[in-house]
């Protein structure tokens, strides 16, 4: 059995790999991969304490949380790639038409 | 009786209402007829409406208007003989014009506004004339108000006439402000709007506050019918069409603040001193304007003055008591008045917009059916013996004369010597503009007039004529109308004079007439183009009081208003509040800086703040 602090680690460590590369990268698809891999950490975390104290509610946030991702993950690649073909750049920081 | 009263209103208002909406796709004739037909109807409703009323008074609500706790206003007829006489007269006025009016307007496009307007005034006229509530006559004491102004700016191409509409309208408004405060007064005493519960319980007001309500009225009345100090718009208004100034600013609307005083008689009846100031107000007004009338140049603007020195006596008649007196030289007013401005709205078309008299003459000969109608009108205005307008005005001067006190005959006496003088006016403006002179037009600058324009005159003339028949003072159907108004309260059928003073008021009277009419003969039968100056200046400008009011009230209230509209508004209000937006700009300018645009900053400022809070959810610390 593995202990739940282990599992913590790895969630942690996860979450703050997905926030550095939704920092550092320039590319639309890497942010949106950066986003994915901190809710996915998240999950990880919520999976472990689940199993630490043998409650299942835990399990049931991790399938919202899929269906969350996946529902943002098709409405943020839509985006995307209208943005893509509007502009013909996938840069992020090109789009500076917000900027007052 | 009740469907013939609601019909009686309510025709002006479906003619109005249906050429203001589909007008503009009708064609021409199809307004026209729909404008004449809804007064023909109205006219028809009144006539019925008098042959049943069989000496009674009617009451009736039409529907409850609205309701707010103890206050409840309700659309309600109070029909008695006053009313019943009035809407008779403002009807068949109003019908004869509106005919006149189609062949008037023949060649203006913009019919369909007109005729609008105009079945809208009579609808308001109407409501003046038989409404109950005093919130449903101020109703229609607005609404000829704001027809008033919409017809005297009719051609409002011309600023000009827009002008005079204007000031017609809030030189009106002043006196409505009297109308409505002393509405409100009553209400405060009473608890009611209704003339029909108020005049019977007039004589329970304290002498106070019956004063101080017989003046609020006569203010009100002075707006509306152009009396002193509010005179300055009703020459003004003769921008209008003609046929307009002959119903609104001659026949009715300038009649409705004497009919208002006649309907609140009772409550005025309460106030000796507000009779006499009304008497006052009254007698003055009608020697002012027909001196100011004595040195016009504008026929039109002649015929306004006379409208208000007419209304003078109407006013006169009020104060001292004799409600009869007013009422028959208010028809008969209304009557040989409508007649005078329709046949100058003739003299003006065949001369092509021509208003001077002096650039008139020789109309005799080439107008010779209007020569004859405003020979009749003009007869009538100068109080020629055995007509309507000489027994009217001699009865209101008796009853002045025989009130006891100096004032009463100081009043008498400005009245009769008005008298002289609107002979002296009437017949100055008649042989300078009809008869023969070697300067006058020639048969070749004459313009084509429909001859309906001349027919159509034909009846109000006999009317006018005929109507002294209606109050001679002896014969047949003597006194038929004091006997007709006698259920109406402070009527007298009677003035309590001898058969000697009766007869020599008589006599004084026609004399000052006919020798009116003949210093005018003398004077003005060969004229010479008058230059206005010295006392011709003085009248001219009706006693400087346009004048006067420009440098005493307009400009001190301009001057005023844009002192604090340059000073205090532009140099203090809205500095600091522009001071405070441009504050409110540079703070923005620092936060500025944060808002670059890109995405990763966004994100990084995002997740910064994230980790300060969970920070801060370690540490325990509470924000609030």
């Amino acid at each position: 059995m593995v202990p739940y602090g282990h599992v913590l680690i790895l969630s942690t460590i996860l979450f703050f790999m997905g926030a550095g590369c939704a920092l550092a990268r320039r590319n639309l698809i890497m942010i949106l991969v950066g986003v994915e891999i901190m809710l996915n950490a998240a999950g990880i975390g919520f999976v472990g304490a689940s199993l630490r104290w043998g409650e299942l509610a835990g399990q049931g946030f991790v399938l919202f949380i899929m269906a969350v991702a996946a529902s943002e993950v098709a409405v943020g690649l839509a985006l995307i790639i209208f943005v893509r073909r509007h502009t013909g750049s996938m840069n992020a920081d090109k789009y500076r038409l917000l900027k007052g | 009786m009740k469907a013939i009263l609601f019909l009686l209103i309510i025709f002006p208002l479906a003619g109005a209402t249906l050429n203001g909406l589909f007008g503009r796709r009708l064609p021409r004739k199809i307004v026209e007829i729909i404008a004449c037909a809804a007064l023909l109807c109205s006219l028809l409703m009144a006539t019925a409406a008098i042959i049943n009323m069989g000496g009674g008074t009617f009451n009736f609500v039409l529907f409850q208007w609205f309701q707010a706790g103890d206050l409840s206003v309700a659309m309600d007829i109070h029909y008695d003989a006053l009313a019943a006489i009035m809407a008779l007269m403002v009807t068949f006025v109003a019908s004869i014009i509106h005919f006149y009016s189609v062949s008037f307007m023949r060649n203006d496009t913009d019919y369909v506004r007109y005729f609008c307007y105009l079945n809208l005034f009579v609808f308001s006229m109407l409501v003046i004339a038989l409404a109950d509530s005093l919130v449903f006559v101020y109703l229609g004491w607005e609404g000829v108000g704001f027809c008033s102004y919409a017809l005297i700016g009719f051609w409002y191409g011309d600023p000009v006439k827009a002008t005079a509409g204007k000031k017609a309208f809030i030189m009106t408004r002043m006196g409505d402000i009297g109308f409505g405060v002393a509405v409100a007064v009553l209400f405060a005493h009473f608890g009611t709007f209704s003339i029909t519960h108020i005049n019977p319980l007039a004589a329970t007001l304290s002498t106070g506050s019956a004063t101080l309500l017989t003046l609020l009225f006569l203010f009100a009345a002075v707006g509306k019918s152009a009396q002193l100090p509010l005179t300055t718009w009703l020459p003004d208004a003769m921008a209008g069409p003609t046929p307009v100034s002959a119903l609104i600013h001659a026949a009715t609307m300038v009649t409705a603040g004497v009919y208002l005083l006649m309907r609140l008689f009772p409550v005025v009846q309460q106030s000796p001193q507000g009779m006499l100031v009304i008497a006052g107000v009254g007698a003055v007004t009608a020697f002012y304007a027909s001196l100011s009338a004595l040195a016009q140049r504008d026929i039109k603007r002649v015929l306004a003055y006379s409208t208000i020195s007419q209304v003078g006596y109407m006013i006169l008649a009020v104060g001292v008591g004799d409600m009869v007196g007013g009422m028959f030289h208010l028809l008969s007013h209304a009557f040989f008045k409508a007649l005078l401005f329709l046949c100058a709205g003739c003299v003006i078309q065949a001369l092509a917009d021509e208003h001077d008299i002096f650039k008139m003459g020789n109309l005799d000969r080439h107008l010779p059916g209007v020569f004859w109608l405003m020979l009749v009108g003009a007869l009538c205005l100068s109080a020629f013996p055995t007509l309507g307008g000489y027994f009217s005005k001699d009865r209101i001067l008796l009853s002045t004369f025989i009130q006891p006190g100096i004032a009463y005959k100081v009043c008498w006496a400005l009245g009769m010597s008005a008298a002289f003088l609107t002979a002296l006016y009437t017949f100055r403006m008649f042989f300078i503009a009809f008869l023969k002179r070697p300067d006058g037009k020639k048969a070749s600058e004459m313009h084509q007039i429909p001859r309906f324009l001349v027919i159509i005159l034909i009846p109000l003339a006999i009317v006018a004529l005929c109507d002294g028949l209606l109050n001679l003072p002896f014969g047949v159907g003597k006194r038929w109308l004091g006997h007709f108004l006698f259920s109406v309260p402070g009527a007298v059928v009677d003035v309590r004079a001898s058969t000697d003073l009766f007869l020599g008021m008589g006599i004084l009277s026609a004399s000052l007439s006919l020798s009116g009419i003949a210093l005018a003969w003398f004077l003005y039968r060969r004229p010479q183009e008058a230059r206005e100056k010295g006392w011709r200046a003085v009248l001219f400008s009706a006693f400087y009081l346009d004048t006067a009011y420009r440098y005493w009230i307009v400009q001190p209230y301009r001057w005023a208003a844009t002192l604090l509209w340059r000073q205090i508004d532009e140099k203090h209000l809205d500095a600091n509040i522009e001071g405070f937006g441009i504050s409110f700009n540079a703070a923005s300018l620092m936060m500025r800086v944060w808002s670059t645009g890109r995405l990763s900053t966004y994100l990084k400022a995002f997740l910064v703040g994230l980790a300060g809070l969970l920070c801060l959810l370690v540490g325990r610390v509470t924000l609030w």
